[in-house]
């Protein structure tokens, strides 16, 4: 009976969902000759304590996944953390995740097991993504001691690549959100800005199908190609 | 505790999405679950400018949309004149397609995005679960796009029985309901007199009062058929032998309720109404209190046919607003209303015009003519007089002559018509004017000039005299009149240029972004809803219906008569009836609570005081008065 009892506050605070297999996780996927009509994208942001991945921690996880060029809202992800233990004074303001959301949020452990086997190994999307990337692999790694690569892709590129010489007024998300007129619901919460950021990319992938980009190797070279030219104006 | 937690337990995105759902109708009036079970199971796609989302030949339609932002337009091919048509417009928070979805089969119209546009979308499961779970989405689905005339409908209809549920309550004060200036007599009034009395007034009672108007008896049709049928005295006995005495008195401020149970109490059909000082102001009749019921139409018409004095004939106006009301309350569509107000208002007129004529015959036969809104039996509660005379000259006279008796008279017909609410015309259209009391002859010279020699000035008046109407007095010399107008206007291919010319002035009032652009000057945020939104209408099908010879004046059925000849296409047609009767209907409704609001009638109302689908009505008729237009343009190659 206490045992119950203590499971039942165990999930209603937010602890594990599901079981998982340790062992046996998804393996990520690789570019290749995955048609874009039919592959699964997953486009995902962090709140984290701060921009500094070696002292900083991710303290939310938002994320949605694009099938087949439509976001259906059935296949997203969108967890706060448990960290009571972390000094979110300098941040909280930002994203509005206070010290009491913290202490209810869900087991790391349990919520990145599970954030592994819901992308499935699927290529990752993020805005401005070298970030996000830097503190989810750090974060995999100190918690799971997974270290397997995925394949990201950044949004920050995606646009411009597919848009060249569109006047937003920034590179940021705000910027190509205002340009496209997209309504972000509540900016700096994770999955909010994940779905804008998916937003985007439908717009992103959209462009794509009209220059002939088919498959997920099209959209990953278009990407370096893109980035080549960026650094080469830059000398 | 997990009810109140439950919209916290959903992630954000959820949420988000509901809001956006619940700013929308038919999402605002459905339940939260229902909205969290359509959100959780939608996708959200992006269309760049000029994708196809839906085509007739994708097949059954599997998903239902909601245009999340930006828009989506249906297009149709014109295959008469090889070109696309956009047939309707799809803004943020509405929902596609519906007849589709539910009739599962393919769309009919090809819907494609119009500038960038997000759409959330559900599948059949999701779609067929709502639809089985959520009363107001089904009732949503089902009344479809097509229906938008119901729902407006009875929207006008729940409104009206409103105003008629707080008239004829029972617990009106009594006053309001009370005849004033009843028929009374003196107390040694013979039998004889006082029947005539009530006979002349087409009453059923009279009240017998003494020096101080107290009223001290009362005589009615059945104590007269009891003193016939029993004997009980010769016609010339004084009727305070044969008064039922001391009548059924109430005070001013007693309700209808308190009248109704004295009635039925006591077997009276009527009863005193009388001040603080015990004299007499009115009487209320059984029938008075059952009348404010239903108001009879024919009743109605009848009694202002035979009213006998101009006053009858002011007080009666009450009851055609009243009469209006009960129309909209019972599902009168407002073409039907407005001919309706066109009736009883011919029937006014014609009755002002015997009442003079009875008292002071200029003794020259004359058609009465009316034009513009009453000329198209088009009138609403806000009307002013349009009117003329048309005379055929007696062999011994000049026209001249003839105005001379004439003109005094009209003066006189239009003073009385403005007490009976016919407001007089600011421009003096009217019979007394010299320049509209004119001979057959007159008449047509006058159109000559006008159809002959037209300047962008006296085009103004096309809208007025191009729609005309004998109501009374002998129709065969508006016929002959009426003949030649016709044919000369359609022989003359530039004054049709010229009128269309002139109605394509009246532009719709939306901007190029499809928003309502409002009249610049006074008020900032109204429109006008005569001038903006009926206009565009009248004054383009005018235009068609006078180049093809259709007789008749009124829009709709111009418009009936027009696809009947095949210059309209059917569907046109009826999209276009539909759109001009919801700006009518729409129109009506404002009338009606000015009026009960006691505030004076005006064509303007504010698009941001009404609900959202009546504002989406109002902007999908404008957008088809730009369609009319833009077949005037190709018509005429403005």
């Amino acid at each position: 009976m206490l045992e119950q009892i203590k499971q039942w506050i165990e999930q209603r605070r937010g602890g594990k969902i599901g079981s998982h297999d340790p062992d046996n996780l998804p393996t990520p996927k690789t570019p290749g000759e995955q048609l874009l009509t039919d592959c699964r994208l997953i486009v995902l942001d962090l709140e984290t304590t701060g921009l500094n991945a070696s002292k900083d921690q991710v303290i939310a996880i938002g994320a949605v996944a694009i099938r087949g060029g439509i976001i259906p809202l059935s296949d997203q992800f969108d967890l706060i953390l448990r960290r009571p233990e972390l000094d979110i004074s300098e941040t909280v303001l930002i994203h509005g995740i206070g010290p009491e959301a913290l202490t209810q949020g869900h087991e790391i452990e349990d919520a990145l097991l599970y954030l592994l086997e819901w992308m499935n190994g699927d290529p990752i999307l993020a805005y401005h993504s070298a970030f996000d990337q830097k503190f989810l692999e750090k974060t995999l790694k100190a918690q799971l001691g997974y270290t397997q690569p995925h394949t990201w892709m950044d949004v920050a590129d995606l646009m411009p690549a597919f848009f060249p010489n569109t006047k937003t007024g920034g590179k940021g998300l705000d910027n190509w959100a205002d340009f496209f007129g997209l309504e972000v619901s509540e900016r700096h919460h994770a999955a909010s800005d994940a779905l804008a950021t998916a937003e985007l990319t439908l717009v992103a992938l959209n462009k794509a199908r009209g220059e002939g980009v088919k498959t997920l190797k099209g959209l990953y070279d278009k990407l370096h190609y893109h980035r080549r030219l960026q650094k080469m104006h830059r000398f | 505790m997990a009810s109140a937690n439950q919209e916290n337990d959903r992630p954000q995105n959820i949420r988000a999405m509901m809001t956006f759902l619940r700013e929308h109708a038919p999402f605002s009036s459905m339940d939260d679950t229902h909205l969290a079970h359509f959100a959780e199971n939608a996708s959200i796609q992006f269309y760049a400018d000029g994708d196809v989302v839906l085509s007739p030949d994708q097949g059954v339609v599997k998903r239902f949309y909601v245009v999340k932002q930006g828009r989506i337009r249906g297009e149709r091919h014109n295959e008469k004149e090889d070109r696309t048509e956009t047939t309707f417009e799809i803004s943020q928070g509405e929902c596609f397609p519906l007849a589709a979805m539910i009739g599962e089969r393919p769309t009919r119209t090809l819907h494609r995005a119009d500038g960038d546009t997000f759409c959330l979308s559900i599948g059949q499961t999701a779609f067929v679960t709502l639809f089985a779970e959520s009363e107001p989405f089904r009732d949503f689905c089902l009344r479809g796009v097509s229906s938008l005339l119901d729902q407006v409908n009875r929207r006008i209809q729940s409104s009206a029985m409103a105003s008629i549920g707080s008239s004829t309550s029972l617990d009106t004060p009594l006053e309001r309901y009370a005849l004033r200036n009843p028929i009374v007599c003196s107390p040694d009034l013979p039998v004889r007199k006082a029947v005539a009395r009530m006979h002349e007034n087409n009453v059923g009672s009279i009240i017998v009062t003494d020096e101080n108007r107290h009223p001290t008896g009362i005589f009615t049709l059945r104590d007269l058929r009891t003193m016939i049928a029993e004997g009980t005295g010769p016609l010339d006995t004084p009727i305070q032998q044969v008064m039922t005495k001391n009548p059924c008195c109430l005070p001013s401020h007693a309700d209808a309720f308190e009248a109704a149970m004295l009635m039925a109490e006591h077997h009276f059909a009527h009863l005193c109404v009388i001040d603080d000082d015990h004299k007499l102001i009115g009487v209320v009749s059984e029938r008075d209190l059952f009348s404010l019921q239903r108001v009879d139409l024919v009743n109605l018409a009848r009694t202002i046919g035979t009213a006998t004095h101009l006053r009858t004939l002011v007080s009666l106006r009450t009851d055609v607003s009243r009469l209006v009301d009960a129309m909209l309350a019972h599902g009168a569509d407002s073409g039907q209303v407005v001919k309706i107000i066109t009736t009883l208002n011919d029937v006014t007129v014609r009755r002002v015009l015997e009442l003079n004529i009875k008292k002071n015959d200029p003794g020259i036969p004359f058609t009465w003519l009316t034009f513009g809104s009453e000329g198209r039996q088009e009138q609403t509660l806000l009307t002013d007089q349009d009117n003329g005379i048309l005379f055929q000259t007696p062999e011994d006279m000049t026209e001249e002559q003839v105005r001379e008796k004439l003109l005094p008279f009209a003066r006189k017909v239009n003073d009385e018509l403005a007490e009976c609410g016919f407001t007089l015309c600011k421009g003096n259209i009217m019979a007394s004017n010299p320049k509209l009391c004119l001979s057959d002859r007159e008449w047509d010279d006058w159109f000559i000039r006008f159809i002959d020699a037209s300047t962008p000035q006296n085009l103004v008046y096309s809208s007025i005299f191009l729609d005309m109407r004998a109501i009374y007095g002998p129709t065969e010399p508006l016929d002959a009149l009426l003949d030649k107008v016709l044919t000369r206007i359609r022989k003359n291919a530039l004054f049709q240029k010229m009128l269309a010319g002139n109605a394509f002035q009246r532009k719709p009032p939306l901007t190029m972004f499809r928003n309502f652009r409002y009249i610049s000057e006074g008020n900032k945020h109204s429109l006008d809803l005569k001038r903006q939104g009926l206009a565009p209408f009248v004054e383009a099908v005018r235009v068609f219906a006078l180049a093809n010879g259709v007789e008749t004046a009124n829009t709709l059925e111009r418009m009936d008569e027009l696809a009947k000849k095949g210059v309209f296409d059917p569907k046109d047609a009826n999209a276009w009836k539909e759109a001009y009767s919801l700006i009518q209907a729409i129109r009506m409704r404002a009338h009606q609570e000015m009026l009960a609001k006691e505030e004076e009638l005006t064509n303007y109302i504010d698009p941001d005081d009404l609900n959202p689908l009546d504002r989406r009505i109002l902007r999908e008729s404008f957008r088809q008065a730009q369609r009319l237009q833009q077949k005037l343009e190709v018509t005429y190659q403005l």
